[in-house]
């Protein structure tokens, strides 16, 4: 495996999707942006900057059961 | 190696072997994308009983067709590692892709790896779905929730 093709998500505990490797990112409004290396989205739903992670889930949030 | 057609565990499920990999075919995960048949007849041929003839063309050969298989039918191992998950290598054309779905969740294409918290690799998929809202029962991936609780993605 090379870092040419690492694609990896990293789900964190209590915390956000933690994505890294070559990938292109489409937001909701289908606006395409170019390759990205590394990136965070919340997965707790409180972030204040969706769909990214802002922090928010810090002590706020804890992955159901 | 000849190849042997054995059922196991009371499911249609079948395994076919050349000695040095093995074909496993899972007839329920089948779509009938014909992709098998129309790429190699020599090894895929419905017609025949077996239907998979692991003599008809060279492991490399019968590895990239099981690779084009769109779902999880039909999928390989090496024998020396007949203890591992299956291996299912995703086509090199898929683009990788993350994609935002309003007020859903992320949707992941490509030949990624989706590792849990405590590190363990999931089952190796080419698509999947990844909650947003908080509050899916299935963590990490959406099953739906994100509608009933009114998520937006704001
Ligand atoms: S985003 Fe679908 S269940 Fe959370």
């Amino acid at each position: 495996m090379n870092d040419e093709q690492t694609f990896e998500i990293h789900i964190i505990e209590n915390g956000p999707t933690h994505i890294k490797g070559k990938f292109s990112f489409k937001d909701s409004a289908g606006n395409l942006s170019a390759e990205h290396n590394e990136l965070f989205f919340c997965r707790c739903g409180r972030s204040k900057n969706k769909p990214f992670c802002d922090g928010s889930h810090k002590n706020q949030w804890q992955t159901p059961e | 190696m000849a190849s042997y057609d054995s059922d196991y565990s009371g499911s249609n499920d079948r395994q076919y072997t050349n000695g040095e990999i093995t074909v496993f075919w899972k007839p329920n995960k089948c779509i009938h994308a014909t992709t098998c048949y129309k790429e190699l007849i020599e090894v895929f041929n419905p017609r025949k009983r077996p239907w998979v003839n692991m003599n008809g063309a060279s492991t490399e050969e019968i590895i990239r067709v099981v690779n084009l298989c769109p779902t999880e039918a039909l999928t390989f191992k090496y024998n020396k590692n007949l203890s591992e998950q299956p291996v299912r290598q995703i086509l090199p054309e898929t683009e990788n892709e993350v994609r935002v779905m309003r007020d859903g969740p992320l949707v992941i294409k490509g030949n990624f790896k989706v590792y849990g918290p405590d590190g363990t690799e999931y089952k190796r998929m080419k698509m999947v779905s990844i909650c947003r809202c908080g509050a899916s029962l299935q963590m990490p991936f959406c099953d739906g929730t994100h509608r009933k609780i009114g998520f937006t993605g704001k």
